[in-house]
C-alpha cells in the first residue's frame, strides 16, 4: 500500500512530460494485454471450429459413401438412401454445415465419373442443395453470383442455362467468366452461342480457359463460326480467330478475307497470320494490290505471310521490296528471293552497299 | 485374400475404393503419402499397387522407382493422373507403371481392370 502511495505521489510530483510517458506506457500495455486476450481467443475458436469442421467432414463422408452404395442397380432411391438425403437436408441450414457438405461432395465429384459420379449429382439435387446454388444467383454481391454458378458447374446442373445466362453481361468479370465455363464446361461448342449475344470483353485469360475445356471434349465438331467473325465485339471476334486456327476453319475464308479491311489493326493483323497458317494463298493477291494502304506493321505480316507462301509468280513483287527502308520486310523480300531462285539472289546481292543490307545478304548465305 | 496397396491423398476417394474392392474380395491398404505408401509395400508385399501420381513427400514417379529398381519388384502398378499430366505418364510408363487412369475414373471401369490384372 505504502508503495502504491508512494508511486501515486511520485507520479503527482514529477513533470508533465514524465506523466504523460507513464500514461502511454500504461494505455500500451492496456491494449497488449486486450490484444492478447483477443488472440488466445481467437486460437482457441479457429482451432474449435477446424475441429468440429473435420468431425463433420469426417461424418458426411461416411454419409456419402454409403448413399453411394446404398443404392440398387435401378435409377430409384432406396429406402436406405432416402433417409441418408434426409439426414443431410435437415442438417444444411446452417451455411457453415452446408459448406462442409458442398465441399465433401466436389472433393469426391473430381475424382470420379460415370454412374457414381451421376448419383453424386443426383445427391446434390435431392438434399435441396440445388436451391441455395440457384438462390446465390440472386445475390446483389458478386462474389457469392460467380460462387452459385461455380457449384452448379461442377455438378453440371444443365436445366438451369437460362437462369446462368441471364449474367451474359454482369458488370464483373468474375461472374462472365464463371458464367462462360459453366456453359463450355457443360454443353462445349453449343455452349458458345453465348458468343451472339455478349456485348462485354472476354479477357485474354478466359479465352484461353474456354479453349482449354473445349479441348478437353472428345467431340471435336466446331459449331459454325461466322457469325462471331463478324460480331461488333472485338473480343469475340478474337476468339473465333482463335478457334479458327485450332480447329483449321477453311470454310470461313470469305469472312477473314472480309476482315482485312477490319478497323481494329490488331485483328487485321491477326487475319494475315491466320490466313498465312491455314495456306490461303488467293488472299496474296488482294494484299498485294493493297500493299501501299497497309500500315508498316501489315506490311510486315504480309511479308511474313509470304515467307510460307511465295511462288514464283511472286518474284516481281518481292524485287521491289528488296531495298525496302524497313528492316524486316528488306530481310522477308531478300530471304524469299534466294528461296525462288538463288542466281538471281547472288546478281542482286551487290546491289548496294549499305551496310544493313550487306549484313542481311551475308546473314541469309550463312543460314 | 489379394492384397492392393492404394496411394491416394483424398480421403473420400480412399473410402469409396475400399469400400468397393473390398466388396470384391480383396484386402485394402491405404497411404495417404508416397512415404507410407513405400512402407505398406516393403512391409506388405501387396498383389497390386494403386498410386497417384501427385502426392505428398513421395510422389507416385517416386513409388515406382522405388519398386522397380529398390525392391526390384514386378508387382503390376495402376498410376492414376489428372488431365493435362500427359507427360507425367509418360514417365510412369518408362518407370514400368503397368497402366493408368485419368481422373475423374469410374470406380466400376477400375474394378474391372484390378479383376484383369489380378486374375
Amino acid at each position: 500500500m505504502l508503495d502504491y502511495n508512494y508511486f501515486i505521489e511520485n507520479f503527482e510530483k514529477s513533470p508533465l512530460i514524465i506523466q504523460v510517458v507513464w500514461a502511454f506506457i500504461m494505455t500500451i500495455i492496456f491494449f497488449i494485454i486486450i490484444i492478447t486476450i483477443y488472440l488466445k481467443y481467437l486460437r482457441s475458436f479457429l482451432r474449435a471450429n477446424e475441429k468440429l469442421k473435420n468431425k463433420i467432414e469426417k461424418e458426411y463422408e461416411t454419409l456419402v459413401i454409403n448413399y453411394l452404395y446404398a443404392g440398387d442397380e435401378t435409377d430409384k432411391i432406396s429406402s436406405e438412401q432416402q433417409s441418408i438425403i434426409e439426414q443431410l437436408k435437415s442438417n444444411i441450414f446452417e451455411t457453415f454445415r452446408r459448406n462442409i457438405l458442398i465441399s465433401t461432395l466436389l472433393k469426391l465429384s473430381y475424382e470420379i465419373s460415370g454412374e457414381m459420379a451421376e448419383s453424386l449429382h443426383r445427391l446434390y439435387i435431392q438434399t435441396g442443395l440445388l436451391d441455395y446454388s440457384l438462390s446465390k444467383l440472386k445475390s446483389r454481391k458478386w462474389n457469392i453470383i460467380a460462387d452459385g454458378i461455380r457449384e452448379l458447374t461442377l455438378f453440371h446442373v444443365k436445366e438451369v442455362q437460362e437462369q446462368v445466362k441471364i449474367h451474359i453481361n454482369h458488370p464483373k468479370t468474375e461472374v462472365r467468366s464463371a458464367m462462360q465455363l459453366y456453359l463450355v464446361n457443360l454443353f462445349h461448342f453449343e455452349g458458345l452461342d453465348f458468343l451472339n449475344n455478349i456485348t462485354t470483353p472476354i479477357s485474354e485469360w478466359d479465352q484461353i480457359q474456354l479453349l482449354e475445356v473445349l479441348q478437353l471434349h472428345t467431340n471435336q465438331r466446331v459449331t459454325s463460326i461466322n457469325l462471331w467473325l463478324k460480331s461488333s465485339n472485338e473480343s469475340v471476334v478474337f476468339f473465333a480467330l482463335k478457334l479458327a486456327k485450332i480447329y483449321n476453319q477453311y470454310g470461313v475464308k470469305d469472312e477473314l478475307i472480309a476482315l482485312l479491311d477490319h478497323k481494329n489493326i490488331k485483328i487485321r493483323i491477326e487475319v494475315i497470320h491466320l490466313l498465312s497458317y491455314l495456306n490461303i494463298i488467293d488472299v496474296k493477291t488482294i494484299l498485294k494490290n493493297k500493299f501501299k494502304e497497309l500500315t508498316l506493321e501489315e506490311q510486315i505480316a504480309f511479308f511474313e505471310m509470304m515467307e510460307n507462301l511465295y511462288e514464283m509468280t511472286d518474284k516481281p513483287f518481292v524485287m521491289e521490296h528488296i531495298l525496302n527502308t524497313n528492316f524486316e520486310i528488306k530481310f522477308s523480300a531478300l530471304k524469299i528471293l534466294r528461296n525462288l531462285n538463288i542466281e538471281e539472289f547472288n546478281r542482286f546481292k551487290n546491289l548496294t552497299v549499305e551496310p544493313e543490307f550487306v549484313r542481311i545478304v551475308k546473314y541469309i548465305e550463312s543460314n | 485374400m489379394k492384397k492392393i496397396v492404394l496411394a491416394e491423398d483424398n480421403s473420400m476417394l480412399s473410402m469409396l475404393l475400399k469400400f468397393r474392392l473390398e466388396k470384391e474380395g480383396y484386402t485394402l491398404l491405404i497411404a495417404e503419402n508416397g512415404k507410407e505408401t513405400i512402407e505398406l509395400i516393403e512391409e506388405h508385399n501387396p498383389e497390386l499397387i494403386l498410386t497417384d501420381i501427385m502426392m505428398p513427400y513421395i510422389s507416385g514417379l517416386e513409388v515406382i522407382s522405388h519398386v522397380r529398381n529398390k525392391l526390384n519388384n514386378q508387382t503390376p502398378i495402376i498410376v492414376f493422373s489428372a488431365s493435362g499430366q500427359e507427360e507425367i505418364v509418360l514417365k510412369a510408363f518408362k518407370l514400368g507403371a503397368t497402366d493408368f487412369m485419368s481422373k475423374p475414373f469410374s470406380p466400376n471401369e477400375l474394378v474391372n481392370r484390378v479383376k484383369k490384372i489380378l486374375r
